[in-house]
Parts: C-alpha cells; sequence; structure tokens
C-alpha cells in the first residue's frame, strides 16, 4: 500500500453546481474536496456523474460570498 | 500489422487498464480518488467495447480462439500483468499509459477512417477527466520507477519509427506516427520523457510490447467468465429451485 495519507492537508472544498436542461438553474448538487482546480473537476465528474447534466460547474466554497447564514437576520 | 490489430491492441489495454483502475476503488489517498478510481475503471471499460466492436467494421478480426486459454495472447502491456501494489504505479498509469492510448484514439479520430472518426470521438471528452485526474496527480510527486517504466511501455507502445504504425500514418488512416504520437504525449503532460532504449529486436509487434509474460491467472479467469462460474448454481440446484 502507498504511503499516502487518504485525506490531504492541502484540499480544498468546492460545491458542485449541475442542471439537466438549459430552462432549470444551475443548483448545487455536492460537493468534493481536492488539492487544485483540475483534480476538483475530475472528481465532481466522477462523482455526480449518474445524471444526464447538460452543464456542471464547480467553485471554490471560499470564493462563495454569503449574504447571511442560517439564524442570522 | 494492420488497423485492427492496433484497434485489439487499444481494447485490451484500455480493459486492463479499466481493470486495474477499478482495484483501487477502496484503496486510494482519498475517498473522491477512490470514487474517480471507480468511474475511470468503468470508462475505460466501456471503451474498450466499443473499440473491440469496431473490429468487425474493419474488416478484420484478428481474435482468435487462443484467447480462451493463453493469457499472453492477450494485448495488454506489461504494466498491466500484475495487480499494482502502489499508488504510485496507478499515477503513473493513469497520467502516462492513459493518456498515450488517448492521444493514438485522437490519430484515430482525426484519420481517414469513418468508423473510427465516428465511434472513438465521444471517447476523448470523457478522457478529459482522466487527464486532469493524472496531471495532477503526477504534480504532485510519485517514485520515478513507475513514471519511467510507463514512458518506457508507452514509447514501446507507439512503435518503431519505420515500423507499421508509421506506415498506417502515411496511409492517411493515422493522423500520427511514433514520432508525432511521443511528441504529442509530452506536450500534454508539460513534460520530456525520460531517455528509454527499446531494443527493437526482440519487440513484440502484435502485443506492441518488450517485456515478455501476460496477465495474472486470476484477472484472466476472471475476463472469460470463470471465476463468476464457480457462485452460479449447479444444474441439479437449478432443476430444484421452484419456478420463479
Amino acid at each position: 500500500m502507498s504511503g499516502y495519507k487518504r485525506v490531504s492537508g492541502d484540499a480544498v472544498e468546492y460545491e458542485v453546481f449541475a442542471r439537466k436542461t438549459r430552462g432549470e438553474p444551475l443548483h448545487q448538487v455536492g460537493s468534493v474536496v481536492a488539492p487544485d482546480d483540475d483534480l476538483a473537476m475530475a472528481y465532481a465528474r466522477a462523482t455526480y456523474d449518474e445524471e444526464r447534466w447538460c452543464e456542471m460547474a464547480i467553485v471554490r466554497k471560499e470564493h462563495v460570498i454569503e449574504l447571511w447564514q442560517p439564524g442570522e437576520p | 500489422m494492420n488497423l485492427s490489430d492496433l484497434v485489439l491492441s487499444i481494447a485490451d489495454n484500455k480493459q486492463m487498464l479499466g481493470l486495474r483502475y477499478a482495484e483501487w476503488a477502496t484503496r486510494a489517498p482519498s475517498l473522491e480518488a477512490d470514487i474517480a478510481a471507480a468511474a475511470m475503471g468503468l470508462d475505460d471499460l466501456g471503451h474498450s467495447r466499443v473499440l473491440y466492436g469496431c473490429l468487425e467494421p474493419l474488416g478484420s478480426d484478428p481474435r482468435g480462439p487462443e484467447r480462451e486459454s493463453d493469457p499472453a495472447s492477450l494485448r495488454a502491456l506489461a504494466y498491466f500483468d500484475e495487480p499494482w501494489t502502489e499508488w504510485g504505479q496507478f499515477v503513473a498509469a493513469n497520467a502516462i499509459l492513459d493518456t498515450a492510448f488517448t492521444v493514438m484514439i485522437e490519430a484515430c479520430v482525426a484519420g481517414s477512417v469513418e468508423v473510427l472518426q465516428h465511434r472513438l470521438r465521444k471517447m476523448l471528452m470523457e478522457e478529459r477527466y482522466h487527464f486532469l485526474h493524472g496531471r495532477s496527480w503526477l504534480r504532485s510527486g510519485i517514485d520515478a520507477k513507475p513514471l519511467d517504466r510507463a514512458w518506457q511501455e508507452a514509447t514501446e507502445w507507439f512503435g518503431p519509427a519505420e515500423g507499421e504504425t508509421e506506415l498506417l500514418h502515411r496511409e492517411g488512416r493515422l493522423s500520427m506516427g511514433p514520432a508525432e504520437l511521443r511528441a504529442r504525449l509530452e506536450e500534454q503532460l508539460e513534460t520530456k520523457a525520460p531517455h528509454v532504449s527499446v531494443d527493437w529486436k526482440t519487440w513484440d509487434p502484435v502485443r506492441r510490447r518488450g517485456r515478455p509474460g501476460a496477465i495474472d491467472l486470476p484477472t484472466f479467469a476472471m475476463l472469460r467468465g470463470l471465476e463468476e462460474k464457480k457462485y452460479a448454481p449447479t444444474t441439479a440446484a437449478k432443476q430444484a429451485a421452484p419456478p420463479a
């Protein structure tokens, strides 16, 4: 077995968005953890490709600008 | 060697690559990498099915009865003969060999043979994610040994400078010959291949490899369905079972 750890300390969380038709908006379908954008794309496609999405996109969670959170006014 | 032999080689290699990927579906360094290994394994097994299906339209199917009894009759590279024991072997295969097969498929799709132009195009889209996966893990750093071996076997697999693959290129059936294929692989991986010395006199032009040997027997038995038969009900048990 390899000496690699199963959880990378450099990993970044990405949110995964997709839609099935052009008429519907993108919605969040899940998230992946990866050390870079390339691997995150590969992981998102591998993990969430069971549906026939017409579009899929990922965004670093840290780049999402929150307006408010649960429990906040 | 004709184009069917080359297509069968791609098919056999993708079949073995898919199986070896799948063996890592619970052993990769992260849950995401586990899932990617499983997904890439399914992709490559699917690609091998499509490639086997191209043999008949190409006009000749080189598969003979020996494939049922002789594991050395399969045309996969030596890299796939045994299950991988190190993650670095997975990464080197993913980055270098998978991309080498993709580069050859690009040469088929951009070549003059219609059935390959049409049927193989979709593979290139799926392979993009294998490439991103392999290149990213390659950048994270792995041992030189599996990398050197993968480069060696990729170079051997492309074939000699003046061999049959180059002939297919000159005829227009492939858009690239061995030199262009290797340059394209280096370009894709943004790296220079290490110095590779190939003894073309001992190279097997049918299996496109220099090393003797064959895939391990349990994998060969599984490919032939023998492992599955072990668990199938016996005739007596089937007769005793109530009708569904």
